[in-house]
């Protein structure tokens, strides 16, 4: 099985340790990764500025950019609620591309998640004596509706103890975190409080904007705590994010 | 430029009394909600059907208002549409000022909130008294509610005995159950005196022009009951088609509102005063408001009227937890509001709160009818010109839509985070609006080689196999509910003692011996009752003439204006009344008004005494209405269900009986 990987800019640009770890993982799940050139970012920054013309030129660039047949994997909960369900919302009106649309929407899969239901399978021999917290971000969580896969996951992981944080918003939520500070700080702040009360030695999810958000807060409070997407996990690396 | 909610938003951080109560509001709630839901088995498609339910209404507003409007008349209810606030103001002045009323005694509606109908009746020299407490507290303060079903959410116990002590004179020391009792004290002179009375309404159901109060402290009871004019002031898209559709919604909007089953009282206002009522107004009228709601209907907001103010988004909502409702600057706050304060009162003022979201989407997880708050703020970001921050992503977006720019862009944003990290570590300070972000946390270096220049072959498939998942466990299915035992009785009487009743059993030929017992147990020198319109009240009602027990049984004399006659019934310590059903899913009773079955010993007096056979419970709402309910409401000018004894957690969400209504419920459930 062949599968293209939508990195997400973020990933893309900022931890290209979590792609190589997600390319590594699905490997060892027996899939062939391969990396279109063409991608860069799915729009949702855009849209979520209210900016629906922007985000649809770059809807478009995707669905060109993932054109072939091949099942994609994200890296991502939130790109991939962009891409399964405000695509064809974007794309409503132009018949010819919602049917593409709808296409990539139904081959566009999570990392977690794609592991989980679809290839079946969840034990990678990773090995982690650590207290592992949890995030359940917001689009991946409510969007998509994924939260067993990931933790399934994470117990496959010798040696981890797993708690999942209550599922409320880190606060980062793209230009809200630069718009709102002051409030996205508070949320922030929160999310910080359930991990230090917990005594979680690792931060685990399956978005990286929200971890680097979370990252960013524990580092600036002096923490030794560290955040990394679950596939650096399943790859068997702990040191964080990069 | 800064935002308005940003700024209130920022005082509202920076006030450690207000934090603390809106955390103990966002917890308290969620949590009653997800226990309150966990006794729902079937939610899930309870909310589907309360979701089309509105939606057929929405869809179709002009021809149920209709509908509605023929029901009314038939009614003698007098239904005039208001298509502004000032209409809807001046409509309403003008009943009042017919009457030559002086003094307003009024039940919490946000509507009136949103048409600012309080100040328009000030302006005429008209004294209107909120009579919930959160917001009886919050007019004493010359304050905005901060919650839609909490209006008080910001004060604490504090706070609120000061403003009484300053505002009323009254002296009282730091205690909610002092506070409630002067609240009670002051309030039932205003019940037993204003010659009209105004509330809201939560439900108008088109088929039959029924209209459901839904409330907990009883003052909405009072308020359409006491005062000879009632006026209802209703949105008009608050309708729902039938009786059986009102049952969805009564099941769902206590649970999402406040984790209740159901409140103490659900009114179904049917009629004003007929023949042969002891008492109720004489006239009632419905001022249908819609002040923008049909232009929003026909936009792509129109989901936004789905709304039922069941107040379970700004539980929810993280956003809500740390501004508090009067950061939003709006009646309708929290992610609700949001939408709904541009969509009705313009995006000028209103649009930036589309941008008062994470888009997390916790809203819609709480929404009993599944409203897509975080598309519909998005509507509302499209609406309003994103500037500064627009301007750079028109650059990023068109930098993205090559991937030779976005290359390029990579290059240099690691340049540049090489020369603002220290050393390997994250960067401390981000330039430009950026820095919003480096005030608060760290932000990792742009790599200096991104994923695409590590990912130029496809990468093979590993030869070894992984143990794979059995499908089971890959998706495992739903767990079953346990069945319930189907002893109505018996649950009827667990629901209703969880609810702070009283439940005593007893057979038929013993009933009277134990509820005259009753009035002796609890020292009550006289009764306010029903007549004798069923065989155990006519045996009490014997015994007590035979013993000299002083009994009324109210009768209001019609048209009454000046010092109100009602006023004599005000001051006994116990009603006693019958019931047409109970309800074994709620642990309600229900009561119909009419001939010799007065309103006024369930409301008034502090202890209500009340018989109900056990042939009578039903399983729920909707198997009474099926089985024998339907005649009872259009027969019925005011039918009320009764859940438990009179409660307020107005005050920091402290929970109290008797705020208004009785404070102890005791049913004899005659096996």
């Amino acid at each position: 099985m062949k599968v293209q990987l939508f990195a997400t800019c973020l990933v893309d640009s900022l931890f290209p340790e979590v792609g190589e770890a997600v390319v590594e993982v699905l490997a060892k799940a027996g899939v062939e990764v391969w990396f279109p050139k063409g991608q860069t970012c799915c729009g949702q920054p855009a849209l979520n500025a209210g900016m629906r013309a922007e985000a649809r030129t770059l809807a478009l660039h995707t669905l060109e950019a993932l054109e072939a047949e091949d099942v994609v994997v994200v890296p991502s909960g939130s790109c991939s609620e962009m891409i399964r369900h405000r695509y064809p919302e974007l794309l409503a009106d132009e018949p010819g591309q919602l049917k593409r649309a709808r296409r990539l929407a139904d081959r566009t899969y999570e990392f977690s998640e794609f592991l989980v239901d679809q290839l079946l399978v969840a034990d990678f021999g990773a090995a982690l004596p650590l207290v592992i917290g949890y995030h359940p971000s917001c689009h991946l969580l409510r969007g998509l509706g994924v939260d067993r896969q990931p933790l399934r996951l994470l117990e496959g992981i010798a040696g981890a103890s797993t708690e999942r944080l209550s599922p409320e918003c880190c606060g980062f939520g793209g230009m809200f975190s630069i718009e709102m500070p002051e409030i996205s700080a508070e949320m922030l702040e929160r999310t910080l409080d359930r991990i230090r009360s917990s005594g979680i030695e690792l931060v685990a999810g399956c978005d990286v904007s929200c971890l680097m958000q979370i990252e960013g807060g524990l580092r600036r409070a002096g923490s030794s705590v560290r955040c990394a997407h679950l596939a650096q996990l399943l790859a068997g690396r702990e040191a964080g994010l990069k | 430029m800064t935002l308005a909610f940003r700024q209130r938003a920022r005082q509202a951080i920076a006030d450690p009394q207000l934090q603390r109560l809106l955390d103990q509001n966002a917890d308290v709630r969620q949590q009653a909600r997800m226990e309150a839901l966990e006794e729902l088995p079937q939610s899930g498609e309870l909310r589907g059907r309360a979701r089309s339910i509105r939606q057929q209404v929405v869809a179709e507003i002009g021809a149920y208002l209709d509908q509605f409007g023929a029901r009314l008349a038939e009614n003698g209810i007098q239904a005039q549409r208001a298509a502004n606030a000032a209409e809807a103001n001046r409509l309403i002045l003008d009943i009042v000022q017919k009457h030559k009323a002086k003094l307003v005694a009024k039940s919490k509606s946000m509507l009136t909130e949103e048409i600012g109908l309080n100040a328009a009746l000030e302006a005429a020299g008209i004294r209107p008294v909120e009579t919930d407490l959160g917001e009886y507290v919050v007019q004493l303060r010359a304050e905005k509610p901060a919650h839609i079903l909490t209006p008080a959410l910001h004060l604490s116990t504090q706070d609120v005995a000061e403003t009484f002590r300053r505002q009323l004179g009254a002296s009282l020391g730091d205690d909610v159950d002092q506070i409630n009792a002067e609240a009670r004290r002051q309030l039932r002179e205003v019940f037993l005196t204003a010659p009209v009375g105004i509330t809201g309404v939560n439900f108008g159901v088109a088929e039959t022009g029924t209209l459901c109060l839904v409330t907990n402290e009883g003052n909405g009871r009072m308020v359409a009951t006491l005062p000879p004019v009632h006026i209802a002031v209703m949105g008009i898209e608050r309708l729902v088609p039938t009786l059986d559709d009102l049952a969805v919604m009564l099941r769902l909007l206590p649970r999402f509102a406040t984790g209740q089953a159901i409140t103490s009282y659900v009114s179904l206002i049917h009629a004003p005063r007929r023949a042969g009522d002891p008492e109720g107004p004489t006239e009632r009228h419905l001022i249908l408001v819609d002040n923008g709601r049909s232009e929003l209907a026909s936009t792509a907001a129109a989901e936004s009227l789905l709304c039922i103010r069941c107040g379970a988004c700004l539980n929810a909502c993280p956003i809500f937890r740390e501004a508090g409702g009067h950061a939003y600057d709006s009646v309708y706050s929290g992610p609700i509001g949001a939408v709904l304060s541009p969509g009705l009162f313009g995006l000028e003022k209103y649009g930036h709160l589309g941008k008062a979201s994470t888009l997390c989407g916790a809203c819609t997880e709480a929404c009993p009818v599944g409203i897509d708050i975080p598309g519909l703020l998005l509507n509302v970001r499209a609406e309003v010109e994103p500037k500064p921050l627009g301007r750079g992503l028109r650059l990023f977006s068109w930098v993205a839509r090559s991937p030779t720019r976005f290359r390029w862009a990579q290059r240099t944003a690691a340049l540049g985070g090489r020369l603002l990290a220290r050393r390997a570590g994250w960067i401390t300070q981000l330039p430009g609006p950026f820095a919003e972000w480096t005030h608060f946390r760290d932000f990792p270096p742009f790599a200096s080689r991104p994923l695409r220049s590590r990912l130029r072959r496809a990468r093979r498939p590993a030869k070894d196999r992984l143990p794979e998942l059995e499908p089971e466990e890959a998706a495992p299915a739903a767990a079953q509910d346990a069945g319930e035992p189907d002893d109505r009785t018996d649950r009827f009487e667990a629901k209703l003692k969880a609810l702070g009743g009283e439940v005593i059993r007893c057979a038929e030929f013993e009933a009277a011996d134990r509820i005259v017992g009753q009035l002796y147990v609890l020292g009550a020198s006289r009764l306010l009752s029903w007549g004798p319109v069923e065989p155990i009240l006519f045996t009490v009602l014997q015994r007590l003439e035979r013993e000299g027990f002083p009994v009324v049984q109210p009768e209001v004399p019609e048209g009454a204006g000046g010092t109100r006659p009602i006023r004599a019934f005000g001051e006994f310590p116990v009603g006693l009344t019958g019931a047409v059903a109970g309800l074994a899913d709620t642990g309600s009773l229900i009561l119909s008004g009419g001939s010799r079955r007065s309103l006024l010993p369930s409301l008034l007096p502090e202890t209500h005494l009340a018989v109900v056979r056990s042939k009578d419970i039903y399983a729920d709402l909707e198997g009474w209405l099926r089985a024998v309910g339907s005649p009872y409401v259009a027969g019925s000018s005011n039918l009320v269900l009764i859940s438990g004894p009179s409660r307020t957690a107005d005050i920091e969400m402290t929970l109290t009986m008797g705020v208004h209504g009785p404070r102890q419920l005791i049913v004899f459930l005659i096996e």
